[in-house]
């Protein structure tokens, strides 16, 4: 097993997905340096390197550049899904949905539905998102809590070089849509990551850390956030566990109802903004089906109800760290 | 007068360092050999540690909730004949020579893989002084080889270890079809004959045990001894439905109940040990090897391996240890066991007594191994 970084577990993921199945093709801006420009393929990978050395692999006919425009491409990737295809389109901003939300919410997460169960639509958009890389208001979004909302769509948000590469292989091999978000801050983290194939399943947590005083849970960027704390508040003798439940949706409720039974005390950590995040949602689940359970108040620590600042000391501000985590834990034991 | 240390053991090859999470005697309390007297967490894994050495705890040298380096010294024991200025001058000269060891070995040992051809890797940890005796670790079925963690070290304080991970489990290639025991053994009798000179003493758990015997088979003399732990073979009763559930188990939930059968004390499962599992069963081609062993291992019948006649005619020394609450392979009946074997039966253990009682397993395999060499 090598260490690799979480940005080369993806490509060796796209690489060995792509070798495997000729069905999987991948559409994006910018994948192999830019449709109609003239300058040198695959200098850079891709914007964020992940997609480097698919065009020399695959081709440009199963690696495609494409114009500017969302709706465009992220629209044929659908239809391809419909007629058998496994595309993978690469939004390059999750901030970038916006452009293409009805494509896909009212076209891609419907069509199992409102064909009565024939249609299927393997389809994958990988995107970028998260605070920290000082990109302003409109590319850093964190954007899951609105995919995770709409039924019909799988939300995957891998926070390790691990679960990256294994949790992109089960995204590509599913049978439904699936929105796969990655974290710019991620990209170069480094794991031990197998060298061949395998699949994560969704909807299973992982139990990043053992401990019996306090929950922490958390999700892609966060679980870092989450573990530091832990350190800090083991040497205070103050045992948390920590628990990464990998998918949004599905979620893996019975994970997350046993340990809060087990524990009693709950600290959510949600980079999104609060108001209709996955810590106001986490929350309502615990609340209703373990109350009884619950041994003080359960605490979120969010980003504010704001959008993210440009300036670098106010975006440092607005990403939740393990201060306010240790805090929140602090103000319930 | 007789002054002994307790040590941070290493488990596995990653473990540079452990926390000692709880003292579970005080200064002053006479402690067995064998007792458990403090409880060290590393970053996979917790276990209670259980005393080398019987005396009394004259001095705690790591207080609970420090963390010190892998071989550092926590505590002292002694008979009551020492006196503390015989203590302190213990602890300084330990100081010293540990700090000699850590300029020699840089703490985590790694693994090497082995290529034995035909596209097959065997994964293996060599630790140990040069001898001409190595002591050869063959785990069960659906284990690998951090099942010898606790043991490892030990071993090879006086003997050249060699640890791997059969074909199928942990980082050594999954097999395929065909004579799965046979191919098996092809493979780790090649990496054992690329790593290890001298004599070879067998130390095998469980499904290991068949594979043992199928090395002594073709190996003959070069086997000086024979260790087995729980192992297959011997009757024809095994508990089926846990390989079953082993092969299917596919999340985290239902492989923790099914991995909690192994033990006596099923709190000895962590979720990391959990999770390892389940990356190596999720690794292409892994569910399919699994699923080939467990045929070889059991039928409808029961057991299909026979390792008695290997044992009865082999002239060297023979141990058998077995956890009296083992419910994966059942202690086999007196007239299931050959003459020339001794059986070792350990109270409130299951089918990990390498894991579960570590300190009588190490003193049991060192003397066992002592009089082949």
């Amino acid at each position: 097993m090598a260490k690799i970084s979480y940005r080369q577990a993806l490509n060796d993921a796209l690489h060995l997905e792509m070798a495997r199945d000729p069905k999987v093709i991948m559409m994006g801006e910018d994948l192999t340096g830019g449709a109609g420009a003239n300058g040198v393929k695959d200098a850079w990978g891709g914007p964020f390197g992940v997609t480097r050395g698919l065009l020399g692999a695959f081709g440009p006919e199963r690696v495609r550049d494409t114009p500017i425009s969302e709706t465009a491409f992220v629209g044929a990737a659908a239809g391809a899904a419909l007629t058998g295809m496994r595309p993978i389109a690469e939004l390059m901003f999750v901030d970038f949905a916006g452009v293409c939300l009805d494509q896909i919410v009212n076209q891609i997460a419907k069509f199992r539905y409102m064909f009565g169960g024939h249609a299927r639509t393997p389809l994958v958009i990988r995107a970028t998102f998260g605070a920290g890389t000082r990109s302003a208001a409109q590319h850093t979004q964190a954007f899951y809590p609105v995919f995770t909302h709409f039924p019909g769509l799988k939300v995957v948000i891998p926070s390790n070089p691990y679960d990256a590469k294994g949790l992109l292989l089960q995204a590509i091999r599913d049978d439904d849509p699936v929105i796969f978000l990655e974290h710019k801050m991620l990209y170069d983290m480094v794991g031990e990551v197998p060298d061949g194939a395998y699949t994560v399943p969704f909807g299973e947590a992982r139990v990043v850390r053992d401990g019996n005083d306090v929950l922490l849970i958390a999700f892609g960027r966060m679980v870092q956030v989450a573990e530091e704390a832990a350190r800090k508040l083991a040497s205070e003798g103050v045992s948390a566990c920590v628990i990464d439940p990998r998918t949004t949706s599905p979620l893996d409720e019975d994970t997350l109802l046993e340990f809060t039974e087990e524990i009693g005390r709950v600290v959510i950590i949600d980079e999104a903004n609060p108001r209709c995040g996955m810590a106001a949602d986490i929350s309502a689940l615990l609340a209703d089906k373990c109350f009884h359970a619950l041994k003080a108040p359960i605490k979120m620590v969010t980003a504010p109800h704001s959008p993210v600042p440009y300036a670098p000391n106010l975006e440092d501000a607005y990403v939740p760290n393990a201060d306010a985590v240790i805090k929140a834990v602090k103000s319930i034991i | 007068m007789s002054i002994e240390a307790i040590t941070i053991p290493k488990w596995g090859m990653t473990m540079t360092e452990g926390l000692l999470a709880e003292w579970m005697v005080a200064v002053g309390d006479r402690i067995e050999r064998g007792q458990e007297i403090m409880e060290v967490e590393s970053t996979k894994t917790t276990n209670a540690v259980e005393s080398p050495v019987s005396g009394t705890l004259r001095r705690i040298v790591v207080p609970e909730g420090d963390t010190a380096p892998v071989g550092a010294l926590v505590a002292v024991v002694a008979d009551d004949s020492a006196t503390d200025e015989d203590i302190d001058a213990f602890i300084a000269q330990f100081a010293s020579s540990i700090k000699q060891d850590a300029d020699e070995e840089s703490g985590a040992v790694a693994a090497k893989k082995i290529d034995v051809g035909d596209g097959t890797v065997i994964n293996a940890l060599v630790i140990g002084p040069e001898s001409e005796n190595t002591v050869v670790l063959l785990h069960g079925f659906g284990g690998d080889l951090s099942t010898w963690m606790f043991n490892q070290d030990a071993l090879a304080k006086d003997f050249r270890v060699l640890a791997l991970d059969l074909p199928g489990h942990g980082a050594s290639t999954p097999i395929s079809g065909g004579d799965v025991l046979g191919s098996l053994t092809d493979a780790v009798e090649k990496a054992i004959d690329s790593l290890a000179k001298g004599k070879l003493h067998l130390v095998a758990h469980s499904f290991g045990g068949a594979v043992a015997a199928a090395l002594t088979e073709r190996k003959g003399e070069a086997v000086a001894s024979l260790s087995l732990l729980a192992p297959i073979g011997l009757s024809t009763s095994i508990n089926k439905l846990f390989l079953d559930d082993f092969v299917t188990a596919e999340r985290r939930r239902p492989l923790k109940e099914v991995l909690e059968r192994l033990f006596a004390d099923p709190s000895k499962i962590s979720n990391d040990m959990v999770e390892a599992t389940l990356q190596f069963k999720r690794l292409e081609g892994v569910p399919a090897a699994l699923g080939a062993i467990k045929d070889v291992i059991a039928n409808e019948q029961g057991q299909v391996q026979s390792i008695t006649a290997t044992l009865s005619k082999f002239s060297g020394p023979v141990l058998l240890i077995w956890g009296e609450r083992d419910e994966i392979v059942p202690m086999p009946t007196e007239s299931e066991i050959p003459q020339n074997v001794i059986l070792n039966i350990l109270p409130s253990v299951g089918h990990m007594p390498q894991m579960e009682s570590t300190a009588e397993v190490n003193r049991l395999l060192v003397e066992n191994i002592a009089k082949a060499k």
